[in-house]
């Protein structure tokens, strides 16, 4: 009895202790991206395509026993694949048929993934966990050349044509030369940048916020600071552009607005219901007459629309907790909430919830 | 609750001492683990006291009479047992109470490594709105500085294995530190061991120490190899001052180490007392 005891205690302890030490370190909100047909969620063990008409399941892909565990924003490229980073212990970069499902091809890199990566021509540039910039060729994810940076690359990089910028949570933002393989210029963000930059439409100036609670304007040529804006709290995901104004929201759940030339405020800043993590969304010209509209998505599973002054147009509670940033799709909104019943939902441009998936359909 | 009153303050306090003693995480883990078990060590005290006091009343003759005289009446054995336990003064449950106490600051700890190596998005920001503010400048502490010796303390630990060799079951490399831990697991359930009674084959605790000796390396081995080295860290430290802090209390049974040293010598301690 005392030995059927024993062992029984042992058990717990091994179930209560890898409980303790796998959860929080593991788990994370969904990553999601769309194209005019469908939206493709990568949440945990599983990426699945869901059409846009009615939220059915067009293909799910599940990898290797438990292995991969897909957090970051899946990127779809114009030669048909679905490229996402595996957070978990496979440390692969995979590429799937867009169409079927079907794995093509997997890069594995030193650590985990959790930025999306860029694809420009025939090239993949992905940032990793590791630290290290992998260029990859995009037909088959052969490894064409790897720049360590720093640790910890979280962003996804972007591009003006000429230099890669990639965000570290090390507090620097950083330039390379695609060419040289070389870093070009650092500018320090005072604090971490887990989002990416985001370029103004000629590509000269790039804009990023940090953990240092402000948004930094950067000169892309050079790594120069044109202007710094302060917030409340800090910036998680990288800010919006929409014309000559900028979005960005904080961990706070305050939406600040600014003029891209010179950082000043252009709205009071707005406060709707809960801690935002995700980027804002620019819609242009959507059903406001206006203008753009601004969407945000909270922590508190709502989803916010204003117009491009700042005045609320709708609101609608999605449910669950929203970390990750709403994606356009087509004549849709999609989003992906956490801690709920469902795994995706479809909002319209006025705020009507459209439909539900719970990844169970069939 | 459980957030607010153990794992928040546990994670701030290991950020503290990583944050003065210059952002080397490993370091803050031993200092961490030394000074938890400074602060449960008269609880541990207390519990070494008990289990000593009743190991001694397994050897008492009165004791052993009443395990003979009654052994098909339970219900008298119980009484008689609370009788000896009254007159005598002892606590049964004192070596028990200061282990369930312990157990949630043990866990604590454990979850606060796990907790402050936020891997994702999700638990850099549960760590983020965990740290206080008045205490410490987050933004400044972010992302904490995870290497230690050979390690990344976020990752499972291995060596790499020669060009040419790998193994499926060893995807981190050969596993140096699971190593450790299992050994230091071994040697510390081993040299802890309580002295057996002398009860030959009804001598059951001797069987579960026996058992733990042999399953908890396992164990933690198991969890080295697979967690965050962070982890093993803990464990490494946490079993060399357990080992420790038996010493000092004169408790350490170097003979166990030695082949049946574990089933023959505490016999003959038994009979010379």
């Amino acid at each position: 009895m005392k030995r059927f005891l024993l062992i029984s205690l042992v058990l717990f302890g091994a179930v209560l202790l890898s409980a303790c030490s796998g959860s929080a370190n593991t788990s994370s909100w969904p990553g999601l991206a769309a194209d005019d047909k469908m939206a493709y969620l990568a949440n945990g063990s599983s990426i699945y395509a869901v059409r846009l008409s009615d939220g059915t399941k067009a293909w799910t892909y599940t990898g290797k026993s438990g292995t991969p565990l897909f957090y970051a924003d899946p990127v779809l490229t114009t030669d048909g694949q679905l490229l996402v980073g595996s957070a978990g212990r496979d440390y692969e970069l995979t590429s799937l048929d867009i169409a079927t499902g079907q794995k093509k091809w997997a890069f594995v890199a030193g650590d985990r993934w959790v930025a999306p990566p860029l694809v420009v021509g025939d090239t993949v540039y992905a940032a990793n966990n590791d630290g290290t910039l992998y260029a990859l060729k995009l037909a088959t994810g052969d490894r064409l050349w790897a720049l360590p940076i720093s640790r910890d690359l979280w962003g996804a990089p972007v591009t003006d044509g000429k230099l890669i910028f990639v965000s570290s949570l090390d507090h620097f933002l950083y330039a390379v030369d695609p060419l040289e393989h070389t870093i070009v210029w650092k500018v320090n963000l005072g604090g971490s940048a887990p989002g990416s930059p985001v370029l103004n439409s000629d590509g000269t100036t790039l804009f990023i916020g940090s953990f240092a609670k402000k948004i930094f304007a950067v000169d892309s040529a050079t790594g120069s600071v044109r202007w710094t804006a302060d917030t409340k709290d800090w910036i998680w995901s990288a800010p919006a552009l929409g014309g000559d104004s900028l979005f960005a929201a904080d961990i706070s759940g305050n939406i600040y607005s600014l003029g891209a030339p010179n950082g000043k405020n252009a709205w009071p800043t707005l406060q709707p219901d809960g801690p935002i993590t995700g980027s804002p969304l620019v819609l242009s010209g959507s059903t406001s007459q206006a203008g753009d509209s601004i969407l945000v998505a909270t922590e508190s599973g709502s989803l916010f629309a204003f117009d491009a002054t700042g005045v609320k147009m709708w609101e609608v509670n999605v449910g669950g907790q929203i970390y990750t940033s709403p994606v356009a799709a087509g004549e849709l909104i999609v989003v992906a909430p956490l801690n709920t019943d469902f795994l995706l939902a479809a909002v319209s441009k006025d705020g009507k919830l459209l439909w539900k998936f719970t990844g169970k359909e069939k | 609750m459980w957030n607010e009153f153990i794992l928040n303050p546990f994670t701030n306090v290991l950020l503290f001492i990583y944050n003065i003693i210059g952002h080397d995480f490993g370091i803050a883990i031993i200092l961490f683990t030394i000074l938890i078990r400074a602060v449960t060590w008269p609880l541990n005290a207390q519990q070494l006291k008990g289990a000593k006091v009743m190991q001694e009343l397994q050897k008492d003759k009165e004791w052993l009479d009443i395990q003979k005289k009654y052994a098909k009446d339970k219900e008298k054995l119980a009484s008689e047992q609370m009788r000896i336990y009254k007159e005598r003064g002892i606590n049964p449950f004192a070596s028990c109470l200061p282990t369930l106490v312990q157990f949630p600051i043990i866990i604590g700890l454990y979850q606060s490594i796990t907790h402050a190596l936020a891997a994702t998005p999700l638990g850099l920001l549960q760590l983020a709105r965990s740290i206080y503010p008045a205490f410490l400048n987050s933004a400044l502490l972010i992302p904490l500085n995870s290497r230690f010796l050979w390690m990344d303390l976020g990752r499972p630990e291995g060596i790499p294995f020669p060009a040419g060799f790998s193994f499926a079951f060893l995807p981190f490399g050969f596993p140096t530190l699971a190593i450790i831990v299992a050994a230091t697991t071994y040697l510390q359930t081993k040299l802890t061991m309580p002295p057996s009674t002398g009860g030959g084959p009804t001598d059951q605790s001797a069987a579960m120490n026996s058992m733990m000796s042999i399953y908890m390396p396992l164990l933690l081995g198991y969890f080295a190899l697979n967690f965050a080295s962070g982890l093993a860290v803990y464990f490494v430290t946490s079993n060399v001052l357990g080992i420790v802090q038996y010493a000092s209390m004169g408790r350490v049974n170097w003979r166990n180490l030695l082949p049946g040293g574990d089933k023959t010598l505490p016999a003959k301690k038994g009979a010379k007392k």
